[in-house]
């Protein structure tokens, strides 16, 4: 009965709907709108992303804008959610009452954080107190608020956020330094300078990053007293590798040290040393003499200071400095500081050659005084890729005190396949005493590995 | 140099170096905007089609007859088109020529024509959206090959006019159901007049399938429809 009677109804509705497009001629858009406020309803989401791409791309103006965001609290959740994210895409302010209304009602934490990101396109300054309130929330909705102020326009904004800076929460000023800085607001700087001297060590890490990121050679001074509050171990680490990260954007490298240097006179003179492992760190030939005067000098705990800072230098052209002084010392922590620092630089991977690395492990071979710096020197020598280094490393194998760490740096270098691959037999003659030897199962196992020509994964921390 | 070239294609066969038929390539090519001398070459390739050659030869000159053939080609290329060998490139050449003598010699060919080799010339004719085919392909929705009737049916989609629609409609209120070519027919056509801006035809296919009772894919196809032909209009 269906099938005879289901070819006339199409027939009278083809003609009904002829005869209500040619009325709707009058008002096209209002068709559209009523088309599009159907789709966004209907709970099929592929009819509802029909309708909801039109929300974003047509039926442009007020009015229409104005009846798709009514229709946000006739909506499911999924609905809302979706609508939401194409009315921000939209554009149109006008859905902002909407929206705000939304999130004063809702209880539903995804709607609310959907409302809330929408509120970065569809809102403005007025909002801001509301997204900032929103940060110190958790989970979706700080992610979104945090969205939110990266993406909100308006002149005032990054100067808003940076007066909030100054009364927030820690928690909350963390979240504000960080959207400071993925907004690049560097008028904002100085607000960002001032959080590196906060009670709060996260909140001075955040300013620290932050400025790492956005921050100017004028500011190196500055941040100075932030470096010195940090504490040391990794805060005092990543505040220093900051500073290096702004100095590192000035090109010239006399420059550098020279700004550098002048950075540090502004420091009082007693706390001056304890930026010296920040001077290694950005490194350069101008530098290496006002560190080495000071690893050199009469003051035992000056030493040290200067020792640690040439031992972070950024490249090998300090090493043969932490030789001499290696060598020279009469005091055995010194020795053991400064030989230590020489071979960690002599095996930094810089702009040398393999084979250079190498050569810097053999001299380090012959001035080392323990096993303990032999050690030291098998166990760095991976850094040289280099089939050589391998040779160097395979008498080790025979002497039950190294042989262990001997292993360990063999697989190391064979594992750069375009290093093991054309000395194959010899590297699996080496292999083969390493599985012999080892008594480390990982290590037979990538030594079995690469002999059969696989790769190994390093296990993810 | 074109004349060893046209030697050359008599014997030319799979396999054969295609660089001897070169010069023929380069007289196709310096033809473009030249009618007399694209007269010469179509009549140079007529004239070897009318001859002995191999399939590959003859394949050849069709798909050059395709980018100079005029109608005066067109008695040269008509007789090929029932034969299964031929007819796809005889076609391939057919399609492509303007002239209204060339959808004729289609049209021409639907009568003598079965099977596979009938199929292809309907998708031609809908492919060159040949507006005096639909009265043909129309009765030929009533085939009793159903791969005939279907083929039509994506034709008169593909010519995509008021009349082809009306026709595709007539169809599917006589077929006693919804049957997947003629809906597929309606909606190309219903894009085609949407494309030409004639909206108020395309909303009126558009809006009968988009009716609850449809299939759900065919109502999301007629929604979105809808929704250009609204955006196109605001």
């Amino acid at each position: 009965m269906l099938r005879q009677i289901l070819p006339s109804i199409l027939v009278l509705t083809l003609l009904a709907g002829l005869t209500q497009f040619v009325r709707a001629d009058d008002k096209p858009s209002d068709d559209l709108v009523k088309l599009i406020i159907k789709l966004i309803g209907d709970p099929d989401r592929e009819f509802r992303a029909a309708g909801l791409e039109k929300v974003r791309s047509s039926a442009k103006g007020a009015a229409a804008t104005h009846l798709f965001a009514a229709q946000l609290t006739k909506l499911d959740a999924a609905g809302q959610i979706a609508l939401l994210s194409a009315l921000a895409d939209r554009r149109d302010a006008t859905a902002r009452a909407a929206v705000l209304e939304l999130l004063g009602a809702s209880q539903d934490e995804q709607v609310r954080a959907s409302s809330i990101l929408a509120l970065g396109t569809l809102g403005g300054i007025a909002d801001l107190p509301l997204l900032v309130k929103s940060l110190s929330a958790s989970g979706p909705e700080q992610a979104a608020a945090r969205r939110s102020l990266v993406q909100m326009s308006g002149d005032t904004v990054n100067k808003s956020l940076a007066a909030e800076l100054k009364t927030a929460t820690p928690h909350v000023k963390n979240a504000l330094i960080d959207v400071l800085s993925t907004r690049r607001a560097t008028d904002e700087s100085p607000a960002l300078v001032a959080a590196t001297v906060d009670d709060a060590a996260q909140v001075r890490s955040a300013a620290m990053s932050a400025l790492g990121q956005i921050g100017s050679p004028d500011q190196i001074s500055a941040l100075l007293p932030g470096v010195l509050k940090a504490q040391k171990g990794g805060e005092r680490d990543h505040a220093e590798r900051s500073v290096a990260m702004i100095c590192s954007r000035i090109d010239n490298e006399d420059e550098r040290g020279t700004r550098l240097i002048e950075a540090l006179n502004t420091i009082p003179p007693a706390d001056r040393d304890e930026l010296l492992p920040l001077v290694g760190r950005v490194g350069g030939k101008k530098l290496i003499n006002f560190v080495g005067d000071i690893a050199s000098e009469q003051d035992p705990a000056r030493r040290k200071f200067g020792i640690d800072a040439l031992s972070k230098w950024p490249d090998a052209s300090v090493a043969d400095k932490l030789l001499e002084i290696a060598n020279k010392t009469a005091d055995p922590a010194e020795r053991n500081q400064a030989f230590q620092g020489y071979v960690k630089i002599a095996a930094t991977r810089d702009n040398r050659s393999d084979r250079q690395r190498l050569d810097r492990m053999k001299q380090a071979m012959k001035a080392a005084r323990s096993p303990e710096e032999q050690l030291l020197v098998i166990n760095r020598t991976r850094t040289a890729y280099d089939v050589e280094a391998v040779r160097f490393v395979q008498p080790y194998l025979e002497d039950p005190e190294f042989a262990q760490l001997a292993c360990e740096t063999i697989v190391e270098i064979a594992h750069h396949r375009e290093v093991r691959d054309p000395h194959k037999a010899e590297f699996d003659k080496i292999l083969d005493k390493v599985i012999a030897v080892s008594k480390d199962a990982v290590v037979v196992d990538r030594a079995q590995r690469y002999k059969r020509g696989e790769t190994w994964e390093r296990p993810k921390k | 140099m074109l004349d060893t070239a046209f030697e050359a294609l008599k014997k030319f066969d799979w396999g054969s170096d295609l660089g001897a038929l070169a010069p023929i390539e380069d007289a196709v090519t310096a033809a473009h905007g030249k009618p007399e001398a694209r007269h010469e070459v179509e009549t140079r390739l007529v004239t070897a089609l009318q001859g002995e050659l191999s399939r590959d030869a003859r394949e050849y000159v069709c798909r050059k007859l395709a980018i100079v053939g005029t109608a005066a080609c067109v008695p040269g290329l008509a007789p090929l088109l029932v034969n299964p060998e031929s007819s796809h490139m005889s076609r391939f050449a057919l399609e492509q020529i303007p002239a209204p003598e060339a959808a004729q010699a289609l049209r021409d060919a639907l009568s003598r024509a079965s099977g596979t080799v009938k199929i292809g010339i309907i998708s031609s004719l809908g492919a060159r959206r040949d507006a005096a085919s639909v009265p043909p392909l129309g009765e030929l929705l009533q085939d009793g090959d159903a791969a005939i009737a279907r083929a039509a049916a994506l034709a008169l989609g593909a010519i995509g006019s008021a009349d082809s629609a009306a026709v595709l409609q007539r169809s599917l209120q006589a077929a006693g159901g919804s049957p997947a070519p003629i809906v597929d027919a309606l909606l190309h056509c219903a894009e085609t007049l949407m494309a030409a801006n004639k909206l108020t035809e395309a909303t009126a296919i558009y809006q009968a399938f988009a009716q609850d009772n449809q299939p759900r894919l065919v109502r999301l196809a007629a929604n979105r429809g809808l929704l250009a032909c609204a955006s196109k209009q605001a």
